[in-house]
């Protein structure tokens, strides 16, 4: 297994396949004594859907939001097209679309006003603007609500209005935490799609997800991680071998791989009780 | 059976109580130790008090020392303490009791618990009374104190006082609670908090204004006190029996005068508040479900707005759009412009009705002096003004913070659209005070001219720390913006700002005297006079450089620091 990482992750900084849209190397962050990322390193390539997953507490939040640009890691680098967060951050940031997993949004903006702001400050061509706003806002059944305040949207609704803004501005890296958070099956669908049909198109998405079965459905590539670290790293094939079950599912190789495999134990007490 | 029900309920309430009781140790003694900075809130607490305690022992000293109207005087000001200690209370109360017990985020745990509806009233009751009244308790104690050490009252009135604050703020909480729920059943919780919001600042800018009108600085002056003997008549009457306020004043007041303690306005002060809590508990029984029920359909969601302007490619522009509508469309926020209205309004009649034909000098030094000493004074309202909307505008973001730092605007030019959004409305503010105060004290010549720029330098570079300190002490946990006003950011940047401002006027007091000296003997001013006056502007100009790119630059490294 940690072959498997090694062989994954020896990508040095500087030298990058000119196909990898984000390269991570080293990263680490640390809260206090508490490591909350620890030395991780990873690639995601041009039109390359990947993965992240873990148990609650391992450490994905705290990496995501150090690739969105929200959090200074305390050692590693972050690259985004070959360029440097740290010495470029504007032009990164340029570069990706961050989708939270909690939807704060301005309350008292319309829906309207707010995907305004945003592509404002992506600073978006008028003409990508209308036509990807009216686009995604009629896929997401979003079109009678746009002139109404975002505190009056439900959960599902400011999430599908997030997800727009991001979509809308047409950004070579995605990156995603819990995308299916609050939203209706028809929703989930046109997300999962949307994802598919973007990387098709060459955008790389990094998804952090619990779903095991969304992250089997769409990605290429997954990384687990485990109290910070990463603990495997590939795709679906050789996460079975890194964890000794070939044709098993992506749920029994994550319980394996996160140590939860007494978990058989408790459903049996559980049901025994 | 009937005292096990009663055990039961008792530890029900204890239980509710909990979270309340929980949080605040943890808040002011984490770990079961008094921390550094509880401990200086407490020392800093101790401080005002006493500080509060000697004025007032003064003023009273002062009433009393000149004759039986001194003291008709003071024991009326003891009834107008009373009654708007408890108006205060009642609106207070009311919009936290519409937050508390209708938008709290806890509610829906709450609610959704096998809790009786008076168990759940009794839990708000205690919470809300205490978040809104122990402030007002602990600094009303040093003003009727005050009043016991010039009366020379004896050791009886100390209890007889605390017993009637405590009395009177319950009173007070509990009809602003019993009230809110009825009101809600009426109108919707958002709704009714506006109302309550819009009438208790209308109630604010009453007694502001009508303290002012009556030109309180008349009462220190004894040639005037001819003029107020027919006012001083009608005041010698007691107040109106039906205010609750009024019966701790009367009670107090009969002791301070007689020594003599009215057994049926004491029976009353014990009874009120007991039995506005039950009526408040049978209100809540009978209305709370159908108010809580409006309250989560009143979100307002099908009104629509007109937001179908055209998209421009500027963030500077953007931000001033999200700024404006932000404010707007948020009524706590320009509720607040009325108050500031009132305040321009009071602000300008001051110098309206200065005397200063009654002053020893000549009226041309002293108008000007006063024109000088109102730079301060500008700058002292801005940057109140600022630490109650500009240093709260970055952490107001919330949890939107992350829009702005996951997007490739810099957080400089992010801070760079704020400072130009808020610096034209807080121009005009500092240019109205300065010119129209200049034209009513008829200042001209250099006077207005140092009074002018002085004025908007100090106001640019206020504003510039207020963004700065706001970054640096960003919370964008707090519930609002006035939220923010008590951390101890704000306390810093006032503290700043002050000493910043006293600092301008110090160095600046010789030069502007040599200049205006020359000006108002002779009409002119000598060369080195001059090249003195443009070294002082030139050093106000570094400094206010210096301070403002200090702050802000510390600000932006620490927003880059911690991120969202």
């Amino acid at each position: 297994m940690d072959e498997l990482n090694n062989t994954e992750s020896n990508t040095s900084a500087g030298q990058n396949n000119t196909d990898d849209v984000l390269v991570i190397d080293s990263l680490t962050k640390k809260f206090g004594k508490f490591t909350a990322v620890d030395n991780i390193s990873l690639e995601v390539k041009q039109g390359e859907i990947f993965g992240f997953l873990g148990p609650n507490g391992a450490g994905k939040t705290t990496t995501i939001k150090m690739i969105a640009g929200l959090l200074q890691p305390d050692n590693g680098k972050i690259f985004i097209n070959n360029r440097s967060l740290v010495s470029e951050p504007q032009k990164c940031k340029q570069d990706t679309g961050y989708i939270p997993d909690r939807p704060y949004l301005f309350e008292k903006l319309t829906g309207f006003e707010f995907l305004q702001f945003i592509a404002s400050l992506y600073n978006l061509e008028p003409e990508t603007f209308s036509r990807n706003t009216a686009h995604y806002l009629k896929l997401f059944d979003l079109e009678d609500w746009q002139h109404h305040l975002i505190e009056s949207y439900s959960h599902g609704m400011r999430q599908k209005l997030i997800i727009s803004s991001i979509f809308m501005l047409e950004p070579p890296l995605i990156v995603v935490d819990e995308p299916m958070v609050g939203l209706d099956p028809k929703s989930a669908r046109i997300v999962k799609e949307l994802f598919k049909s973007h990387a098709l198109r060459g955008t790389a998405i990094f998804l952090s997800t619990h779903s095991l079965e969304i992250a089997e459905e769409l990605c290429d590539r997954i990384g687990i991680i485990l109290n910070g670290s990463l603990r495997a790293l590939g795709n679906l094939k050789d996460l079975q071998l890194a964890a000794r079950l070939e044709h098993s599912d992506l749920e029994e190789i994550f319980l394996e791989l996160t140590g939860a495999y007494e978990l058989q134990d408790i459903i049996n007490a559980l049901r025994s009780g | 059976m009937r005292y096990i029900f009663i055990a039961m309920k008792s530890s029900k309430r204890k239980t509710l109580l909990q979270p309340f009781l929980l949080s605040a140790k943890n808040r002011f003694f984490p770990k079961n130790k008094i921390p550094f900075r509880t401990l200086g809130v407490l020392i800093f607490s101790l401080a005002v008090c006493l500080v509060l305690y000697k004025v007032v022992v003064r003023v009273v000293t002062y009433f009393h020392s000149q004759n039986e109207l001194g003291i008709i005087l003071s024991l009326k000001i003891f009834q107008m303490a009373w009654i708007t200690m408890f108006a205060m209370l009642v609106f207070s109360c009311m919009v936290s009791a519409v937050s508390t017990l209708f938008l709290s985020q806890d509610n829906e745990i709450i609610f959704a618990a096998p809790l009786a509806k008076s168990d759940i009233f009794f839990m708000r009751y205690v919470t809300t009374s205490i978040y809104t009244s122990w402030m007002m308790i602990v600094f009303s104690i040093p003003i009727f104190a005050a009043y016991g050490t010039v009366f020379k009252a004896s050791i009886l009135y100390w209890p007889l006082m605390l017993g009637a604050i405590i009395s009177t703020a319950a009173t007070a909480t509990t009809f602003g609670m019993g009230f809110t729920v009825v009101l809600v059943n009426l109108f919707p919780a958002k709704r009714t908090k506006d109302i309550i919001l819009y009438l208790s600042i209308c109630f604010g800018i009453f007694i502001y204004i009508i303290f002012r009108l009556m030109r309180p600085e008349d009462l220190v002056n004894p040639d005037k006190y001819g003029h107020f003997i027919d006012y001083l008549s009608s005041l010698a009457t007691p107040a109106s029996p039906y205010i609750p306020a009024a019966w701790a004043s009367n009670l107090l007041s009969y002791y301070l005068m007689d020594r003599e303690i009215d057994i049926l306005i004491t029976a009353l002060l014990v009874v009120t508040p007991l039995t506005l809590f039950f009526l408040g508990e049978w209100a809540m029984e009978r209305w709370f479900l159908s108010g809580f029920t409006k309250s989560q359909e009143s979100f307002g969601g099908y009104r629509s707005f007109f937001s179908r302007g055209k998209y421009k490619r500027s963030s500077l522009q953007w931000t001033f759009l999200k700024e404006s509508k932000l404010f707007l469309r948020d009524s706590a926020e320009w509720s607040q412009l009325f108050m500031i209205a009132a305040l321009v309004i009071v602000y300008l009649y001051n110098f309206k009705v200065l005397p200063v034909e009654r002053s020893m000098f000549e009226e041309e030094y002293v108008t000007n002096l006063i024109s000088f000493l109102n730079i301060g004074l500008t700058g002292f309202v801005v940057a109140s003004l600022a630490a109650r909307f500009v240093y709260p505008s970055i952490g107001a973001e919330g949890g939107s913070f992350y829009i702005i730092m996951s997007s490739p605007l810099s957080t400089a030019k992010y801070i760079l659209h704020k400072y130009l959004f808020y610096v034209i409305p807080f121009t005009v503010l500092a240019l109205i005070l300065l010119v129209v105060s200049n034209r009513l004290l008829n200042i001209e010549g250099p006077m207005w001219w140092i009074s002018v720029i002085t004025g908007l330098i100090i106001t640019w570079t206020v504003l510039a720390m207020a963004l700065g300190f706001g970054a640096i002490y960003a919370d964008f946990k707090a519930e609002n913006r006035a939220a923010a006003l008590g951390g101890i950011g704000a306390i810093l940047f006032l503290f700043t700002a002050i000493a910043f401002e006293m600092a301008i006027i110090f160095l600046g007091g010789s030069p502007v005297y040599r200049v205006m000296r020359g000006w108002l003997r002779n009409g002119v001013m000598s060369a080195q006079d001059l090249l003195t006056l443009t070294g002082w502007i030139l050093a106000s100009v570094a400094i206010s450089l210096f301070l403002a790119l200090f702050f802000i630059r510390t600000g932006i490294r620490k927003l880059e620091a911690s991120g969202s």
